[in-house]
């Protein structure tokens, strides 16, 4: 290294430039001479001394250092916290400003250490080149600035600083007001701090959030138990609720913007207030969803759901709460809706509203709650302490060993709908539009109901009963029922069939139609000839030996349609059919509606009106099967809504199977319909009453039937799902299962169980050899 | 009694001609139901009861709800019967009745 002539040194140069600097650094004027002197003087020191820019640059640390520590004297001559702290910020102000002014007239140092370190350091990537020339805030003398702030002044009063912070900040959650630049102040210095290219908030997160973190834990975890302790839960609520709020304010007054500080604390406010009592404010929740106290509930919830799995145990007591209301309820009334169908769904209706007003208000609609409603609402429609449905339990079934009972709920939703449907005093009261939003109702409960398969069952009998009787009060209406019931998604071969009785209904009439232009005397009959698979399926049909007034219209009517139609057979079903006739005493004559059942037993005293018949001789000549006869004699000598009865009889008995053979029956001379208390000579009677469809065989033939369609249904959606899947654990099964078959039926386990047990049996299936819980088709 | 006793009393309404009978008819409403005349209930070839529309009629039915009665019954010379719809798709590959393997020829369509 040679020394030449005239050659400038750091030596020479320093002693006029370091009172420039000085004046720099205590921000005090500097000349425009000043200035680009020392613009010159750095270059040339840079391009002349060798050393030169390691001595400039070391000098100049010195220079800050001092001035820094002079600072620090400064600062910490300040006893109370927020003059500290003021003079903290001025100082750190003061400094900050020149940590942008300084490094300008240093570029020429910055250019040549890079470029010495250039040659001696292949690695640097040029990215980094590139960034140490441009950009004043990765400018070197300006890391060497906030490095020296940080090490000679930061390091020694740091925790002073944030202790007098993190003290104003609890002052303001106590109440007392005071500059809150203060804090803000001292966070920005932390934040600027930092010379860190990467992670810029390095010193401020390590320091000034953990901080002020800490601060807000500790003063909650004493405030927080304290008002617990003192004011109880629901006192709690309001005031955590209020905190939460007034943290997450100020928070974002504190906090660095953008850096995530804001939420973590947040977090953190949410655990201590929130997280940390959860099984005290929880206990609460019982009493006040019971109470129906939806102001507080709604606030317990807003809080408990900013923690991790908070609502849940409210959802557990609100599903409890949901499921004893309602069956408290149920029980209370039992008397009530147990025989009056009306009532029974209106009852379930006002508890649905009750429980879904209380999920809007209390939780406002949220998803889980409502879900919650849902399950535990199904479990009270679907309730069997009230009353059951016994279904049989038979070794017949093939595969069954009997069933639990079910919730009669079904079948009383379908007598209500029937009540809407049919011409009742129900119907008649309301409009149209009610009994749209009655029968929504209907398809509302419906939805919660298990078994599904019931329902369908008894809607479809009163179906039929009122197509048969003419006794729709809406056909239209009717028809909309049939696409609802397909709306929420009933089986689509039991709604076709709906709409195929429908369809059915319409072709008689046209059929009606041709077969009296066809022939001249029938104005008396009227035929309906219904396709057997829509209508009868395994009903049973009655024998009557028909009274010769009906039997001659038979081959009539079988030749008629023969000629319609090829290819088809003819059965009759008299226990559906039905009639009116006219009865002519000594009072009056009167029109009575009756079955054909009724006409077979009063047309037996056509040929001898006086006479007295005894149950026998009506048995022969009707050849009724006993159960039915007994029901249509009883129907004629004790028929609720006459004063006087059609026939009298002796003797007298409280029950139709109490009837003996020689009991004997004559027909009521004195027979009238009472008006105001006076008998009327003339008038109408419907003494048809429930028509019945089935015999009392064949209704247990049908509850055996839905048995035993399930067990079918089960099996065939098993082997479908295997067909499917080849191979399955028990337990997928199970969940497929459960959702083919929920638009009929919920298949109890034990049911499928025993299905897979025939099925394996039967060869469809086996289990596999490694592991019995697994299935596998075998075709 | 007879038919004719009946009629007088249906147009006499109240008033009409007296009848010597004490129970005369008025109306009277027959229900009836049909089914094919055949000997096995279920379509060999689709599964389903033949009173039923076969399996592609019932999933077309789904959008039009009032399943038309289009879909009969068809007996072949054997006596054996299906569904029209399916036989006639069985025969474009097969020309047997699937249930005897005669030699398939129409002996008469359900109306
Ligand atoms: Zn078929
Ligand atoms: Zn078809
Ligand atoms: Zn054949």
């Amino acid at each position: 290294m040679l020394k030449e002539k005239g050659q400038i040194t750091f030596e020479d140069k320093w002693p006029s430039m370091r009172p420039i600097v000085l004046k720099l650094l205590k921000q005090e004027t500097v000349t425009q001479t000043e200035w680009q002197d020392l613009f010159g003087a750095v270059h040339s020191v840079c391009l002349w001394d060798e050393r030169g820019p390691y001595k400039l640059r070391d000098s100049l640390q010195q220079d800050i250092t001092m001035y820094i520590k002079q600072a620090q004297v400064r600062v910490l001559a300040q006893r109370e916290d927020q003059a500290l702290l003021k003079a903290y910020i001025a100082e750190w102000g003061k400094f900050f400003t020149q940590c942008n002014y300084l490094p300008t007239p240093f570029r020429q140092l910055e250019n040549s250490i890079n470029s010495i370190s250039k040659v001696t350091s292949s690695n640097t990537s040029s990215s980094q080149k590139k960034n140490n020339n441009n950009n004043i805030e990765d400018s070197l003398v300006r890391k060497l600035m906030l490095d020296s702030w940080n090490q000679s002044i930061f390091v020694d009063i740091k925790e002073r600083l944030q202790d007098s912070a993190m003290k104003l900040v609890q002052a303001e959650r106590n109440g007392e007001s005071f500059d809150s630049q203060l804090v803000i102040g001292v966070r920005e210095s932390y934040v600027n701090l930092c010379s860190n290219t990467i992670d810029k908030l390095q010193i401020y997160r390590e320091n000034f959030e953990a901080a002020y973190m800490q601060a807000t834990e500790e003063f909650y975890k004493l405030k927080a138990s304290e008002h617990l302790l003192a004011n109880g839960v629901q006192s709690y609520m309001k005031y955590a609720d209020q905190r939460l709020k007034e943290e997450e304010a100020r928070a974002h007054r504190y906090l660095e913007p953008g850096s995530g500080s804001v939420a973590a604390l947040t977090q953190c406010c949410e655990r201590v207030l929130i997280g940390e009592h959860l099984p005290t404010l929880l206990a609460e929740s019982a009493t006040l969803i019971k109470a129906g106290e939806t102001e507080k509930l709604q606030l317990m919830f807003r809080l408990l759901d900013r923690v991790p799995e908070g609502v849940v145990p409210i959802l557990r007591d609100l599903e409890a709460h949901i499921v004893s209301a309602g069956l408290a309820d149920m029980v209370a009334s039992a008397d009530i809706i147990t025989t009056d169908s009306e009532k029974y769904v209106e009852r379930l209706l006002d508890l649905f509203r009750k429980f879904s007003m209380l999920v809007k208000d209390a939780f406002l609609d949220d998803p889980r709650f409502l879900t919650a409603r849902d399950k535990a609402y199904k479990c009270v429609v679907n309730d069997t302490t009230v009353f059951k449905l016994e279904l049989p339990s038979s070794t017949l079934a093939r595969g069954s060993k009997g069933t639990a009972p079910e919730s009669k709920c079904p079948e009383l939703l379908a007598n209500y709908c029937d009540m809407l449907l049919r011409k009742t005093p129900l119907s008649k009261r309301l409009t149209s539009e009610q009994i749209e939003i009655r029968l929504r109702d209907v398809l509302l409960v419906l939805k919660y109901i298990e078994n599904k398969d019931v329902f369908m069952r008894y809607h479809k009998v009163h179906l039929t009963r009122r197509l048969i009787l003419d006794s729709s009060a809406d056909s239209e209406k009717e028809e909309d029922m049939v696409e609802w019931l397909r709306e929420v998604g009933m089986p689509a071969d039991y709604v076709n069939k709906l709409a195929r009785m429908f369809q059915d209904v319409k072709v008689s009439e046209d059929l009606n139609t041709q077969f009296r232009a066809d022939t001249t005397r029938h104005d008396a009959i009227n035929i309906k000839i219904l396709n057997a698979g829509a209508w009868a399926r395994g009903s049973e049909r009655v024998t009557v030996s028909l009274p010769l007034e009906l039997e001659d219209y038979i081959p009539e009517v079988e030749e008629f349609y023969k000629k319609k139609h090829s290819g088809r057979k003819l059965q009759w079903y008299h226990h559906m059919s039905n009639g009116t006739i006219t009865f002519a005493n000594s009072v009056g004559r009167f029109d009575l509606d009756v079955t054909t059942f009724q006409m077979a037993v009063l047309f037996a005293w056509n040929q001898r009106p006086m006479e007295k018949i005894s149950y026998e001789n009506l048995r022969l000549a009707t050849e009724l099967p006993d159960p039915e006869l007994r029901r249509t004699l009883w129907s004629l000598v004790a028929f609720p809504k006459l004063k006087r009865q059609l026939l009298c009889y002796d003797p007298l008995i409280q029950n139709p199977k109490d009837f003996v053979q020689n009991t004997i029956f004559w027909v009521n001379q004195e027979f009238a319909l009472i008006k105001n208390g006076k008998p009327q000579r003339r008038g109408k009677i419907n003494l048809i009453g429930r028509l019945q469809l089935s015999t009392e065989r064949s209704q247990i033939e049908d509850n055996h039937s839905i048995v035993q369609l399930r067990i079918l249904r089960t099996q065939e959606a098993i082997i479908k799902i295997l067909k499917m899947r080849k191979r399955i654990t028990n337990t997928a099964l199970q969940s497929e299962l459960v959702e083919i078959l929920k638009n009929m039926f919920l298949p109890s386990k034990k049911m499928i169980k025993e299905q897979l047990e025939w099925l394996i049996e039967h060869k469809y299936m086996r289990r596999d050899d490694e592991d019995i819980n697994t299935f596998i088709y075998m075709a | 009694m007879s038919g004719e006793d009946c009629d007088g009393m249906d147009r006499g309404d109240n008033d009409g001609p007296k009848s010597d009978k004490m129970f005369t008819l008025k109306k009277w409403n027959a229900v009836a139901m049909w089914s094919w005349d055949v000997e096995c209930d279920t379509c060999a070839i689709c599964r389903v009861q033949v009173m039923d529309a076969c399996l592609r009629c019932q999933g077309e039915s789904k959008k039009d709800s009032y399943g038309k009665q289009d879909c009969v019954v068809v007996w072949g010379e054997c006596n054996h019967s299906f569904h029209f719809c399916c036989m006639s798709l069985w025969v474009k590959q097969n020309n047997r009745c699937p249930l005897c393997q005669q030699e398939w020829s129409i002996q008469r369509m359900g109306k």
